[in-house]
């Protein structure tokens, strides 16, 4: 048994090599915009079960960022949306036989670690100004500026190691059983791996939103007078 | 463990790309329809809301129009009721002048009939005397009567004013008898005529039967009766005297 930990290049693009995993993105991609361009194509005021879906899909995310934020959900809805809803198909993707889920390899948890990081200097910077966010860094004191530096490289590299370690350990164990036991043992463990997919895409999405939400704050709230 | 750059770069574009791709044709529309329905329905509660508020208007309208029709109808029915009372009291007034209009009628119908009655009675009276009288004198002697008249008129010749005289006088003197005048009474009568004028008249005889017995002097301008009829004739407008002054009393 291959490690999980090891990724071969499926072909070579030139020097470039394709992984898995970016096909499988691909995909994912041309699925997600196909039946988005489908959708949007027939929405009609009187919904369908799908358009009803995918409104309350829609909703389900404003109220969370709402819930979150406090403010208005339009210029996070697609970011937040769309890295909730691309983890959790590629989570999910593992269902397929053959195919394996793109989150269950390092670059693909990191590439989106690393969006996040530069979202949250994103919509920090445009919520406070440059001034502000580089500001709510010296807060409580610019003692800890350092610190509250290193915290946000970590809490993106802790989301980016939690969501490849969780899909990673379902796949890797999921791999062993099936390797040891009989075709069907491994199908709670399956089942769990779908609500543990679910819940790792709920929590990738909400931290990400949490963490800008704290940037953007920081770069409002007024400095504190030293006394 | 191995960490390919180049898969780290593709896909954290491919990432953006799908939110790109979704933000144009998944998370905007749908958005965008989410606002729409609830827009619609927005403006169906405010149509719906603006509708009840005109029904609102419509009813309050209806309800003053109903108020007014029925101050109407209060007021027509009023008028009407008065007017019948005025009518009513027009009526009553016309019929109780009618009626008194008929009951002068008929009192005055009633008099007129007690005075036809009684006019009757007077001439039934007066025919019934005459016939009484009548009978009275076939039963009496003839020469009898006649000289008692012939009496009467002897006194009555000499009780007349010279004016009634001097009218007799001169003039021809028609002698109406009940019966008829024969020789001897003709001379008789010119004699007493003579004897109370003091002048030969000059006499004609008549006839008249309803005188009943006696006779009548006639001149143009004066008339001396001396008959039973005359008699009869006098106590009847006696009675018709007394009659009318017993009415007026």
């Amino acid at each position: 048994m291959d490690s999980p930990l090891l990724s071969e290049p499926l072909f070579l693009l030139g020097p470039v090599p394709i992984m898995v995993s970016v096909v499988v993105t691909w995909a994912i991609m041309s699925v997600l915009a196909f039946m988005a361009m489908l959708l949007s194509r027939r929405l009609t005021q009187v919904p369908s079960r799908v358009q009803a879906a995918a409104e309350l899909l829609v909703i389900t995310v404003d109220r969370q960022i709402h819930d979150v934020t406090g403010a208005a959900p339009a210029p996070y809805r697609a970011f937040i949306g769309t890295l909730f809803v691309f983890i959790l198909i590629a989570n999910w993707s593992s269902l397929i036989p053959g195919i394996g889920p793109p989150t269950a390899t390092m670059e693909t948890p990191a590439a989106l670690a690393l969006i996040v990081f530069l979202s949250i200097i994103f919509f920090g910077i445009q919520g406070g100004g440059l001034g502000g966010f580089l500001r709510g860094f010296a807060r409580p004191n610019p003692v800890m500026i350092p610190l509250n530096m290193l915290e946000s490289l970590t809490r993106s590299f802790s989301m980016f190691v939690r969501l490849f370690g969780n899909v990673m350990s379902g796949v890797f164990v999921i791999a062993i059983v099936g390797s040891l036991a009989a075709l069907l043992v491994p199908i709670p463990l399956m089942a769990l791996d779908l609500l543990t997919g679910a819940v790792q895409a709920y929590i990738f999405a909400i931290l990400s939103i949490v963490f800008i939400t704290s940037a953007v704050e920081k770069g409002k709230s007024p400095p504190k007078k030293d006394s | 463990m191995s960490f390919d750059l180049w898969t780290l770069g593709f896909q954290a574009v491919n990432v953006l790309v799908l939110i790109w791709l979704l933000q144009r044709f998944f998370w905007t529309p749908v958005a965008a329809m989410i606002v729409a329905r609830q827009a619609s329905a927005q403006k169906t509660l405010d149509s719906a809301a603006a509708e009840r508020a005109k029904a609102a208007a419509e009813l309050a309208e209806i309800a003053a129009t109903r108020a007014a029709l029925q101050d109407e109808r209060r007021a027509i029915l009023d008028a009407a009721r008065a007017e019948a009372e005025a009518a009513r009291d027009s009526l009553l007034e016309d019929a109780r002048a009618a009626a008194q209009v008929l009951q002068d009628t008929a009192k005055a119908g009633r008099v007129r009939a007690a005075e036809t009655l009684k006019n009757t009675a007077i001439a039934e009276a007066q025919g019934l005397a005459v016939t009484i009288a009548g009978r009275l004198m076939a039963r009496l002697d003839g020469s009898g009567t006649d000289a008692a008249f012939l009496g009467w008129l002897a006194e009555g010749l000499a009780t007349l004013s010279d004016t009634d005289r001097k009218a007799l006088t001169g003039a021809t003197i028609t002698v109406v008898r009940a019966k008829d005048t024969d020789i001897a009474a003709q001379a008789r009568l010119t004699e007493i005529i003579a004897g109370a004028l003091g002048t030969t008249p000059d006499l004609s005889f008549r006839t008249d039967p309803d005188l009943i017995a006696g006779l009548e002097l006639h001149a143009p301008h004066v008339t001396l009766r001396n008959s039973w009829r005359a008699d009869l004739d006098r106590i009847a407008a006696a009675l018709a005297d007394k009659d009318a002054v017993s009415d007026a009393a």
